[in-house]
């Protein structure tokens, strides 16, 4: 397994690592992940792995990244006590979260766990959103901290920070 | 002292809702509501689109019917421009059976979440199980293999409607008069023989079956219960052929009662004529009704009981079986229980997944005539559509001006048309698990809300940031003052 302390965006470049935006872009801030996402395909930085944006996570994405050796997920995040984002190595966990609407990537990734017999390295980028009322479009500090996510992810491609759980604050 | 419980917001169905019961000094039930507190307002601000826009934004209510919104609005706009069901100029079989894959792809998979995902675990562990157990994490701890194929079951339904839509979600394929592309021979041949990624045709009726097993299995161990639980007697309806069976896609409306006479049949087109909408100032879902018989007396059940109910037969010899089974069980009365809502459920996968496997082998996939073209001279300006959703009828209706633009647009959803057996069924659970109880359990309320989620009531789709969705359950005195509350 990779170290944390080594993980540049070349590591997910390569058809066994996922990109994995989630938000709803209808609803201002939920957009974050997706917007990642977009902003990654325009550049070369992760030119091989398959890049995805879906509104939810579904069970049966423990399937999906049952196929991949390492994914990241990128949503926005409600979190106050993040200023700008946060990037951390997610572990599985069955935590009984579920409802229809609000599958969490620990509980996708302990199903994956347990209906496919193995599992990916997952790590999360939580991007801070503000608003998510019914409008289409990013507030300005939501494209700031996006920026942040982006700009610091890829100017550290080759030289990532050695902390495990990265959080700009 | 008399006071209120609370449940809000209902978890496991698809939005939000709250259910307040109201107790009197003795504990009886003497109130119950299901209220439904979102606004959506698609109907407004439709008004000045493009007509050929509503489908593609209308689907967007809802993040797992939207192929049935997306049909519906289509079939819909076919009126509009003068090749629809209210002409004689039709679309072509290529486009009505493209249509109806991902009709039936939606239901299987949408008949999937909600039977498996959210009923299935409570058939198993018990409604009154631990929260943390009964729903399909615990499922997946208890039966992993299970969860397994209901996964894949899922998934192949997904990608089906991926193959006919182009998205996972929200994707679009119907236009006016008819649809923009058609099924190539490759990708059905993925469907039916599967490949490293999905699963065959024959599997999946083999997880469908198993499905339905697993309703027989809950029935024999809980039959007093099954039997018994949410009984809300209600008027059946849905589209039906010449037959008088079952059709997902078109249809006129029949409308049965408990002893399976047929109260009202009706072309859709008509059905302002015919319906009318209660309102209440505690819920912003209306209650529809037959005029001519009131709102008690004329409120209808939609989804898939009231389709077993209603259908004399299936075309396919698996779902045919099971629908024998159900009709002999119920001695030719509707069914009125919730619990039986499962068992209709999981025949109706069965159901889905044969007609799916009857159009893949259906040449007329592959053919090239897409499109029924719609000259100027024809156009109607208005249109309404109606399909039989996974919930239940769901009716689009669409005026527009003569640039196009629309000026009036109806939507009646499945839910909106159970609303009032859905408020008999929190009722009638009430009285049975609340009435005369001094503490109210966690396992009571889930009752409540088991009884919910047997309508799998669409209330509609909503921002999901990181760790949102919980349980608040209030207990408020006969002033309305908090006296104590619960959050999972």
């Amino acid at each position: 397994m990779n170290a944390e302390s080594d993980l540049t965006l070349d590591y997910f470049n390569d058809d066994s690592a996922l990109i994995y935006g989630i938000g709803n872009i209808g609803r201002q801030d939920d957009g974050l992940g997706w917007a990642f996402v977009d902003w990654l395909a325009s550049t070369s930085a992760c030119a091989n792995a398959e890049m995805v944006k879906f509104y939810q996570l579904n069970l049966e994405d423990a399937d999906l990244i049952s196929h991949k050796q390492r994914v990241l997920f990128v949503d926005a995040s409600k979190d106050t006590a993040i200023n700008s984002f946060r990037l951390y190595k997610a572990e599985p966990k069955m935590d009984f979260s579920f409802t229809s609407h609000a599958m969490s990537i620990e509980v996708i990734m302990a199903t994956c766990q347990m209906c496919f017999g193995k599992i990916p390295e997952v790590y999360v980028l939580a991007i801070r959103g503000y608003e998510w009322e019914l409008r289409i479009g990013l507030t300005e500090q939501a494209k700031s901290n996006l920026n942040l996510a982006s700009t610091h992810l890829y100017r550290t491609a080759t030289a990532l920070t050695s902390k495990t759980d990265y959080c700009l604050q | 002292m008399s006071r209120k419980l609370i449940i809000d917001p209902v978890t496991r169905i698809e939005g939000h809702g709250k259910v307040v019961i109201q107790l009197d000094d003795d504990n009886k039930v003497i109130d119950a509501k299901l209220h439904v507190v979102e606004f959506r307002g698609f109907e407004k601000f439709i008004q000045g689109h493009p007509y050929w826009e509503a489908p593609m934004l209308l689907q967007r209510i809802c993040g797992i019917c939207f192929v049935s919104h997306h049909v519906c609005g289509a079939k819909a706009l076919d009126d509009m421009v003068g090749v629809g069901y209210s002409t004689h100029n039709l679309i072509t079989p290529t486009a009505e059976k493209m249509r109806r894959l991902g009709h039936y792809a939606q239901q299987l998979q949408s008949h999937a979440t909600a039977y498996f995902y959210l009923l299935v675990p409570e058939m198993l562990f018990g409604m009154d199980a631990a929260p943390e157990k009964r729903n399909v994490l615990g499922l997946a701890v208890a039966n992993p293999e299970l969860v397994k194929r209901v996964v894949m079951l899922r998934k192949w339904g997904q990608e089906l409607i991926t193959a006919v839509l182009g998205k996972r979600m929200h994707g679009i394929s119907s236009i006016p008069g008819g649809v923009n592309n058609n099924l190539t021979a490759e990708v059905r041949d993925r469907f039916i023989k599967g490949d490293a990624t999905i699963p065959s045709m024959e599997q999946m009726l083999d997880y469908a079956q198993e499905g339905l097993q697993l309703f027989y299995d809950f029935h024999e161990k809980n039959r007093v219960m099954v039997d018994s639980f949410g009984d809300a007697p209600a008027l059946d309806m849905c589209l039906v052929d010449d037959n008088g069976d079952v059709d997902y896609y078109h249809g006129k409306l029949r409308i049965i009662d408990n002893d399976k006479k047929i109260v009202r049949e009706l072309d859709y087109h008509d059905y302002l004529d015919h319906f009318s909408e209660a309102t209440e100032e505690w819920s912003y879902m209306k209650f529809p009704f037959l005029k001519e018989l009131g709102r008690e007396k004329g409120s209808v059940r939609v989804g898939a009981l009231a389709r077993v109910n209603i259908t004399k037969s299936y075309s396919t010899p698996l779902a045919q079986a099971a629908l024998e089974k159900f009709h002999a069980y119920n001695k030719g009365k509707s069914s009125t229980k919730a619990m039986h809502t499962n068992w209709a459920r999981a025949i109706e996968i069965i159901h889905s997944a044969e007609l799916i496997k009857e159009l893949l082998n259906d040449p007329d996939l592959q053919k090239e005539q897409l499109v029924v073209a719609a000259t100027e001279s024809m156009w109607k300006g208005e249109g309404v559509g109606v399909v039989e959703a996974p919930r239940g009828t769901l009716l689009h209706h669409y005026r527009a001006d003569k640039e196009g633009n629309i000026t009036f647009a109806n939507l009646i959803v499945a839910t909106t048309q159970n609303n009032q057996v859905m408020n008999r069924t929190v009722r009638s659970v009430a009285e049975a698990y609340l009435d005369g109880q001094a503490e109210i359990t966690e396992g009571m309320m889930n009752a409540i809300e088991v009884g919910i989620r047997a309508f799998d009531p669409c209330l509609s789709c909503a921002t999901h940031a990181l760790g949102e969705m919980p349980l608040e359950v209030t207990l408020l005195d006969a002033k309305g003052n908090q006296i104590d509350e619960r959050r999972k």
